[in-house]
Order: structure tokens, then sequence, then C-alpha cells
């Protein structure tokens, strides 16, 4: 039986995707210091929710959650779309594993 | 300082179409009592790719998951159906939706303390010796002594000069008459990522309110004065 999950090894996905996010939000180039600014503020949230809970086992319905999560921003194809989606997916990972939005 | 209706033109009436459209006001509706992580939800499906609702309640155990209570989780069930309704609709028509939608959903909330002074829907503030502004404001509440304006957007990219400019040339042509209008920006996005928007601008930001994803229900109970730190 493989272990469970942990919000480390969770997040650590969700971030790898959401810096292909950020690569694709930058195609837009009037917004490329909006994108990285944003960028930097949900990557420095997302780890300060992983750091508080370092270790923790997750249930595999919220990690289900996060991978969904992670599909969705991977079919994302639109840089402008990208854009709406770097605000937008932190908040549902951080919904998904209990934490403030 | 008076008020006035927006001239009726071909935008105004497309746009008039679009905001009487039934969904606007369903969504709306249901937005307006919604928690915010149902708000989470409605705008990430109406951002999203996906139309299969199995999709996103895998994304939201909390909302669709066993634990969710029975009409918590009801309402998400029809927060979901209504978004993926805009959702299916296609890219400008699923634009000029989620915009009418923040501008229902802020007056909804704004109704709900607003008593008898009128909620209104695009309307223009005319100053005297003031060239009028060409954009009217998205929501205004038309209190004698106390009014408001509000420019209601769906993400933080539609913060930009122009918006928080004309917000606080208005409040400071009230002041000039000696009136008090209160002036915000209602932003259906998280506080995060307006303030990373707000922190980029050299526009007068600091007597304009912000209305965020997270603090909506605040509009229900007194004028957002100023940002909040």
């Amino acid at each position: 039986m493989p272990d469970p999950a942990t919000l480390e090894t969770v997040l650590a996905r969700a971030l790898a995707a959401y810096d292909d996010l950020l690569g694709l939000g930058e195609e837009v180039e009037d917004e490329w210091t909006y994108v990285n600014d944003l960028g930097a503020a949900w990557r420095e949230r997302l780890e300060a929710a992983g750091e508080l809970r370092a270790g923790a086992p997750i249930s595999p319905p919220v990690e289900a959650a996060v991978d969904r999560a992670i599909a969705e921003i991977g079919a994302i194809e639109d840089p402008h779309r990208a854009i709406d989606w770097l605000s937008t997916f932190p908040q549902v990972v951080l919904v998904a594993i209990g934490e403030q939005p | 300082m008076r008020f006035q209706d927006a001239a009726r033109d071909g935008r105004a009436v497309v746009y008039a179409g679009i905001q009487a459209e039934p969904i606007v006001a369903r969504a709306a509706g249901l937005l307006a009592d919604a928690t915010t992580p149902q708000r989470i939800l409605a705008r990430a499906v109406m951002n999203g790719e996906s139309t299969d609702p199995t999709a996103w309640m895998t994304m939201f155990p909390t909302l669709f998951g066993d634990e969710a209570a029975a009409d918590e989780r009801a309402r998400s069930e029809a927060i979901l159906a209504a978004a993926l309704e805009i959702a299916d609709r296609g890219e400008q028509v699923r634009s000029q939706l989620r915009g009418a939608l923040v501008e229902a959903v802020t007056a909804a909330l704004l109704e709900r303390r607003a008593g008898t002074a009128p909620v209104r829907r695009e309307r223009r503030i005319l100053f005297d010796g003031v060239r009028a502004e060409i954009h009217p404001y998205d929501v205004t509440v038309e209190a004698d002594g106390a009014a408001e304006a509000y420019d209601c957007k769906w993400g933080a990219r539609g913060i930009n000069a122009d918006v928080l400019h004309q917000l606080d040339d208005a409040r400071t042509h009230a002041l000039d008459e000696e009136e008090r209008l209160f002036v915000a920006l209602v932003i259906f996005d998280a506080d995060r990522s307006c303030r990373v928007r707000l922190d980029r601008q050299t526009a007068p930001t600091g007597a304009t309110g912000l209305v965020t994803l997270e603090t909506l229900d605040t509009l229900a109970a007194a004028p957002p004065t100023s940002r909040p730190a």
C-alpha cells in the first residue's frame, strides 16, 4: 500500500504546474511585470501554507482535488485566461487543503 | 452633483440586453448569499475550460464532499449549474455576462442596506463646470448627503489608471461642491491579486475603497470608505 500523500508533495506538484501557467501568462508582454509580481505573491502564500503543515498527510479527496485543479490549468492555451488562473488556481488549492484562501 | 442615466448608444443597448438575461439575476442572487469558497468556485468555473460538473465537484471537496451540510451543498450545486451555464457561452458573451454578474451582485448587496436610497446602474455623475465622463458608473447609491459610486470588474486586471482617476476625480469634484461621495472598486477576484495590481498603479487610490471576492458581504454593511490595510 503506498504511503499517504503529504501536503508538501501535493503542493510541489501544484507549484510546478503554477510555474507552467506563469510561463503562459508571460506571453502577454504588456502584463509581464504584473504576471511575475502576481506569481511571486501567490507562490509565497502557497509555500507558507506548506511550511505551516510540513509533513502533514492529506486525504485522497484533497489530493484528487489538487490534481484536478492541476489538470484544469494544464488545459489552458490562452495566455489571457492563464493570467486569470494565476489568481484563481492558488485559491482553489488553498480551499482544497483547508487553508484560508 | 447630480446623477443621470447614461446615453442609450449602441453599446448601452447591447449591454442592457446582457444585463437582462435571466441567468445574470439568478447567479447574482445565489452569489449574494454565497460563502467565499462558493464564490471561488463560481469564479473558477466561469474562468474555466471544463464543462463537466464532476470535474468541479472533485476540485471542491469541502463544498461537495460528505462533510458538506445539505443546504450548503444544495447552494453549491446551484452555483455550479449557474456558473456552467455562463461558461458554456461563447468567449465574448461569457465575458459580458461575467461583468454584468459582478454589477448585479454588487447592486443586490447594496440594496440590503440602502433603505429608501435608490441603487441604480449605468449612471453618470454630473458636476457644475466639469465635463462629464464618457463612461458611466456601474452601480450608484444615490443617497442624499452620502452618495456612493462603484466600478465593478471581473478580475484584478481590470484595475487601471483610467478607472482609478475617474473614481477619484468624482470624489474630489463632489468635495468641491461640498458633497460627500464614497467611491470604490468591486473586483470579483482575490484580494491578494487586487493589491498586487494596485501596488503598480500611480493613480490616486488612498480614498478609493476596495471590495474583493472575500469581502463582498461588507457592501451590505457600510460604504467602503478607503482601501483597508
